[in-house]
């Protein structure tokens, strides 16, 4: 019964736990391994979880506290600069974009980088305020700030 | 400035194929067995050190009171060696990694603090008791030696205990707080950037 509840998490939830691990430190192996193990408190806690928040706000505080866990593994060291692949303005095709996106974004603090891996994955910002535990005023200026500074670094990049 | 690009489009676009949910599973156990099978050897090291101790005790029915103060003060030695082993193998299950960021930060804060009180105060205490005891233990049985012997066993064993002491702990005592250390600051600043109202 709960195995199955377990399954329709995972499918359901994977591919966005992923993409907040993989804002946070840029690395994809990195990234599985931190959602994994979200998923793996996700099993061992499934039983605890009362109503009292929404599923998907209980899994993404795994997720992002589990990232922040990932301070303690200081011999794995976020990859932020790759300069020496600049791409020519015109040539920017969707998939450099999302390179760029990710490796903007992993430059960022760390809670900024949360707050906006959140907020691009849909996150109401009542919930990600309750995720991060700040106020919502604070989360929308925050957000609006990483924006700017995203779209100044995508300018500067072509 | 216009902000015209549609990050959540492109975020969207990074994935990554699902692993099997066994693979989950299969951690999972993993999990739990290797952390139960470093917690047990621990324990069984030094309970049948301890058992075997207690033996010797009973078996060669020492007569000076130096060699069973010894005997105790080594096994509470290892006892406390045990809580704290034990103590910091369950200290990580206990926090809950499903609390608002800033209260689990605030958590593993306190827990690094606490770890750094075990890793140095404790050890030592463990190693003061430890020696001592060893040194009272061996009184008995030097005793018995000839001199040169006698001296000669009690060199050895301090020059080890002194080794340990002077080289080994500060050593180990020092990388583990500089890396706690580094992530307490660490915290300090992730949470300096949660109470950071947007200054604008």
């Amino acid at each position: 019964m709960q195995k199955m509840l377990f399954e329709d998490i995972y499918k359901t939830y994977w591919q966005k736990v992923f993409r907040i691990c993989m804002g946070y430190v840029n690395d994809s192996n990195w990234a599985k391994d931190i959602a994994q193990d979200t998923f793996i408190t996700v099993l061992q806690k499934l039983d605890t979880f009362r109503n009292e928040a929404q599923i998907g706000t209980w899994i993404f505080r795994i997720a992002v506290n589990n990232c922040l866990r990932q301070i303690e593994k200081t011999n794995r060291l976020p990859k932020t600069a790759l300069t020496d692949n600049f791409v020519e303005p015109e040539s920017i095709n969707l998939e450099e974009k999302v390179i760029l996106l990710y490796r903007f974004i992993t430059e960022l603090k760390e809670i900024d980088r949360i707050i906006i891996s959140l907020e691009l994955e849909d996150v109401k910002q009542a919930e990600i305020a309750n995720i991060i535990g700040i106020s919502e005023a604070n989360v929308r200026v925050k957000i609006h700030r990483i924006k700017e500074i995203l779209t100044l670094k995508f300018k500067e990049n072509g | 400035m216009d902000s015209n690009i549609d990050f959540k489009n492109i975020w969207q676009q990074q994935n990554i194929s699902q692993p099997n949910i066994e693979e989950i599973l299969n951690k999972l156990k993993e999990y739990k067995n290797s952390s139960l099978r470093k917690l047990i050897i621990a324990n069984i090291l030094l309970i049948t050190t301890s058992g075997f101790i207690i033996f010797i005790w009973y078996y060669y029915q020492p007569q000076f009171i130096s060699t069973k103060v010894g005997i105790v003060l080594i096994i509470f030695a290892m006892v406390v060696y045990l809580f704290i082993y034990n103590k910091q193998f369950s200290i990580f299950k206990k926090i809950d990694n499903t609390l608002t960021i800033s209260k689990y930060l605030q958590n593993l804060s306190a827990l690094k603090r606490k770890q750094k009180f075990m890793q140095t105060t404790m050890i030592r205490v463990y190693f003061i008791m430890l020696s001592t005891g060893l040194g009272l233990y061996m009184y008995e049985y030097a005793s018995r030696m000839t001199p040169l012997w006698a001296i000669l066993a009690y060199a050895i064993t301090f020059i080890w205990i002194g080794f340990n002491w002077f080289y080994i702990t500060p050593a180990t005592i020092k990388t583990q707080q500089l890396k706690l250390n580094e992530i307490i600051y660490k915290f300090k600043t992730i949470n300096e950037q949660l109470e950071e109202k947007s200054n604008k």
